[in-house]
């Protein structure tokens, strides 16, 4: 019994239970479900022994691995599990079949994908999970939500389309699918693989998805669509990238361009779908670096960060909720009406901010010192100007424009309870896994699922005969180093807005790269459109009169009226034939 | 980007709310007066900047007691982290008015102006 349980994949349980979800009218069955099945896929999950493959199949003369749990695999599942318990609680309140089913679908899609065993399984997961997210946006309702959740789903598509033409020449030059590290871009298969992993990673100038998409998503599209889709892209990139160089720099890149976007954003929501990248910016650096602590850095942040981002955004929502805004123009004073929400937000805000005794801070230590440790001076000055910058945006904009700040008079009540309890519950962990170890209790329970410990995982892990020593987070170093980062771009914030340095927010669209699809590009093709419109029929008349003539000409030729039939056959017909005959035998006698 | 100021419906002007008025506390939640009662008293921001500027002169000091390890030889130097993180933030924010300039447009420039989803709460009013 238990041997055939450890069988089930829970990613796919899930999966299928969102579609019957999908289609179950009975309010309260269909939450029970949606919470009910996350719990027991955390319990399959930890019950799977681990570097086995548990469930195989074959299809089109390919085996495949269905599930098979290792130290990498296993933590991204967890996180994954766990946000999707914590988002049915905080959907609880709505009764929207469509979006419950497609959100638990979605992360079903999302674990399987991480537990896959080989790249065919990954590639079908990875498509579900476009498929699925995009209701989630969809059923904001609105205009911009379509056309955004189109372009989001081409992009999405995009990407799984690279990853099958990836595999496809990795078989075809290995001839296997394992999800094996690649060594170098030398398959072009690599270079494909690396590209679909790179759209869903939101790398820069491939971003653009994901800040369009996200924040026209429902309230609780948008939670759900924070946790899942850009860590398995992660995931990904650690299973089969890591220590790629290349990956060094477009990590750093990505740490720092979405500071400056989210500092003149006004829509608050778009403001944490750029910190979202900035986030995604130290993991992919921290695989790129590759080394087991760098590793470690990488996954516990993602784990870290999967909550306190949904915890955001939760805290976002629930405003959206009862404001029926994020736009930082229009909110402000919130505190008065929403006390639980605006401390659950302050308690996501220090989390991402990295203070010590919140999450952030034990998780992002590890990547900051593996950057360090390999001695890239200017990276390392990168992520550290990216602290700040996070500190900027999702620590202090959040917080304070929504809840202090200038009041705006509104005066709502607070959220309700089942999304209260639902960024409790994340706060907690936030904090739970942020403190210091004091009996047993602190962040020694995130430290423990890391990938790479010097008992698990040297496969996924690289370790060439050494040993992982155990990274201390609280040292006075590091303590005393984070505290001087953050405090004194707390005061340059304080005197900044004291003397009215501080930019104003004001409402309006700010322009990004995709600008130049959604402008210059749309516009060419509205524009050959046009021209097809009125180029096509002059075509075709032309071909039409063309083709009119040329039967004319072959008509007055040959048709019974026509010019050969005129006449007698004798004269010309004779002289044609003998010099057919003459070329015939000149032919003949040549050869 | 002023706005026009407003009217009443007789046409003549209303002053508009000043951000220096006093304080509306009616309707607040009775947790946020005892949580966060100290928000609006006219003190506070001072005393909050007061506090962290002697948090962070606590932490140029400590930084001269604590010997210091890292792995790059330059972050070693007294309150680097500090000035870094001061300098960092200052360019940050600073930058937001020139991007502001260059990139903000008007709220319908794609057309996509309403956001709102359909499952926020309609106002009771």
């Amino acid at each position: 019994m238990i041997s055939l349980l450890t069988q089930i994949n829970p990613g796919l349980l899930l999966v299928l239970i969102g579609i019957v979800g999908s289609l179950m009218p009975v309010r309260r069955v269909r939450q029970g479900l949606m919470i009910a099945t996350p719990v027991l896929g955390l319990v399959l999950l930890a019950a799977a022994p681990r570097e086995v493959d548990l469930s195989v199949t074959s299809a089109l003369g390919l085996e495949l691995v269905l599930y098979r749990v290792d130290s990498l695999s296993f933590i991204f599942a967890l996180a994954f599990l766990i946000a999707s318990f914590l988002n049915a609680i905080y959907a609880l309140h709505s009764d929207d079949q469509l979006q419950d089913g497609m959100a638990l679908t979605y992360a079903g899609a999302a674990v399987a994908a991480t537990l896959a065993g080989d790249l065919m399984t990954l590639f079908i997961f990875w498509e579900i999970t476009a498929v699925s997210s995009v209701f989630l946006i969809l059923r904001a309702g609105t205009k911009a939500a379509y056309n955004a959740a189109m372009r989001y789903l081409g992009i999405q598509i995009l990407s799984g389309v690279l990853l099958l033409d990836g595999l496809a020449y990795v078989y075809k030059s290995t001839g296997e699918l394992s999800l094996t590290a690649f060594t170098s871009f030398n398959d072009p298969g690599a270079l494909f693989i690396f590209l679909a992993f790179a759209i869903k990673a939101a790398f820069p100038f491939l971003h653009n998805w994901l800040q369009d998409a996200y924040p026209k998503a429902t309230v609780i599209g948008a939670v759900v669509l924070s946790a899942f889709t850009t860590k398995l892209a992660v995931y990904a990139f650690a299973r089969m990238f890591p220590g790629f160089e290349i990956l060094i720099w477009i990590g750093a890149v990505m740490t720092v361009f979405p500071v400056f976007f989210a500092v003149v954003e006004n829509d608050l929501r778009k403001v944490l779908s750029y910190s979202l990248n900035n986030q995604l910016g130290f993991m992919i650096c921290a695989i790129g670096i590759g080394t087991p602590l760098a590793l470690n850095g990488a996954a516990g942040h993602a784990f870290a960060h999967i909550i306190y981002k949904g915890l955001l955004f939760m805290s976002m929502g629930a405003v959206l909720y009862r404001v029926g805004t994020t736009k930082a123009s229009e909110l402000g004073g919130l505190y008065k009406s929403m006390p639980w929400t605006t401390i659950f937000c302050i308690i996501g805000a220090m989390s991402i901010s990295a203070f010590p005794l919140f999450s952030g801070f034990v998780a992002k230590s590890m990547t900051m010192s593996a950057v360090g440790q390999g001695g890239y001076a200017v990276v390392w000055m990168m992520l550290l100007f990216a602290s700040a910058g996070v500190l900027e945006h999702s620590g202090i904009k959040i917080p304070y424009f929504t809840f202090f700040g200038h009041d705006s008079g509104r005066r709502v009540k607070e959220a309700p309870f089942n999304m209260l309890l639902a960024m409790g519950l994340a706060s907690f962990i936030c904090i739970a896994i942020g403190l210091p170890m004091i009996g047993g209790f602190g962040y020694g329970w995130l430290y423990g699922l890391l990938p790479c410990t010097a008992a698990a995982a040297a496969d996924v892990c690289m370790l060439s005969g050494e040993e992982i020593k155990a990274y201390q987070p609280y040292t006075l170093d590091h303590v005393l180093t984070q505290m001087q980062l953050l405090i004194l771009a707390l005061l340059a914030f304080m005197v900044l807005k004291k003397y009215g340095f501080y930019p104003p927010e004001r409402p309006g669209t700010i322009l990004d790269t995709d600008w130049l699809y959604r402008r210059p590009g749309y516009g060419f093709f509205v524009w050959s459109g046009r021209v097809w419109d009125k180029l096509g029929p002059a075509m075709t008349t032309l071909a039409g009169r063309l083709a009119s003539a040329a039967f004319n000409r072959l008509e007055a030729a040959f048709s019974p009226r026509g010019t050969l039939a005129r006449g007698a056959l004798t004269t010309s017909m004779a002289v044609w034939s003998v010099v057919l005959l003459g070329i015939v035998m000149a032919v003949t006698l040549i050869l | 980007m002023t706005q026009p100021p407003e009217r009443d419906s007789s046409g003549r002007f209303v002053k508009p709310p000043s951000e220096d008025a006093a304080p509306d506390n009616r309707n607040v939640h009775p947790l946020s007066r005892i949580l966060f009662g100290w928000v609006d008293h006219p003190r506070t921001p001072n005393l909050l900047l007061l506090l962290v500027a002697t948090a962070a002169a606590g932490l140029f000091l400590a930084d001269l007691v604590v010997d210091r390890h890292e792995y790059l030889s330059f972050a070693e130097w007294n309150g680097f982290y500090a000035w870094w993180g001061f300098g960092a933030f200052a360019l940050a924010v600073l930058s937001g008015w020139p991007l502001g300039y260059l990139l903000r447009r008007d709220e319908d420039y794609y057309g996509e102006a309403d956001t709102k989803p359909q499952d926020v709460e309609e106002p009771d009013e």
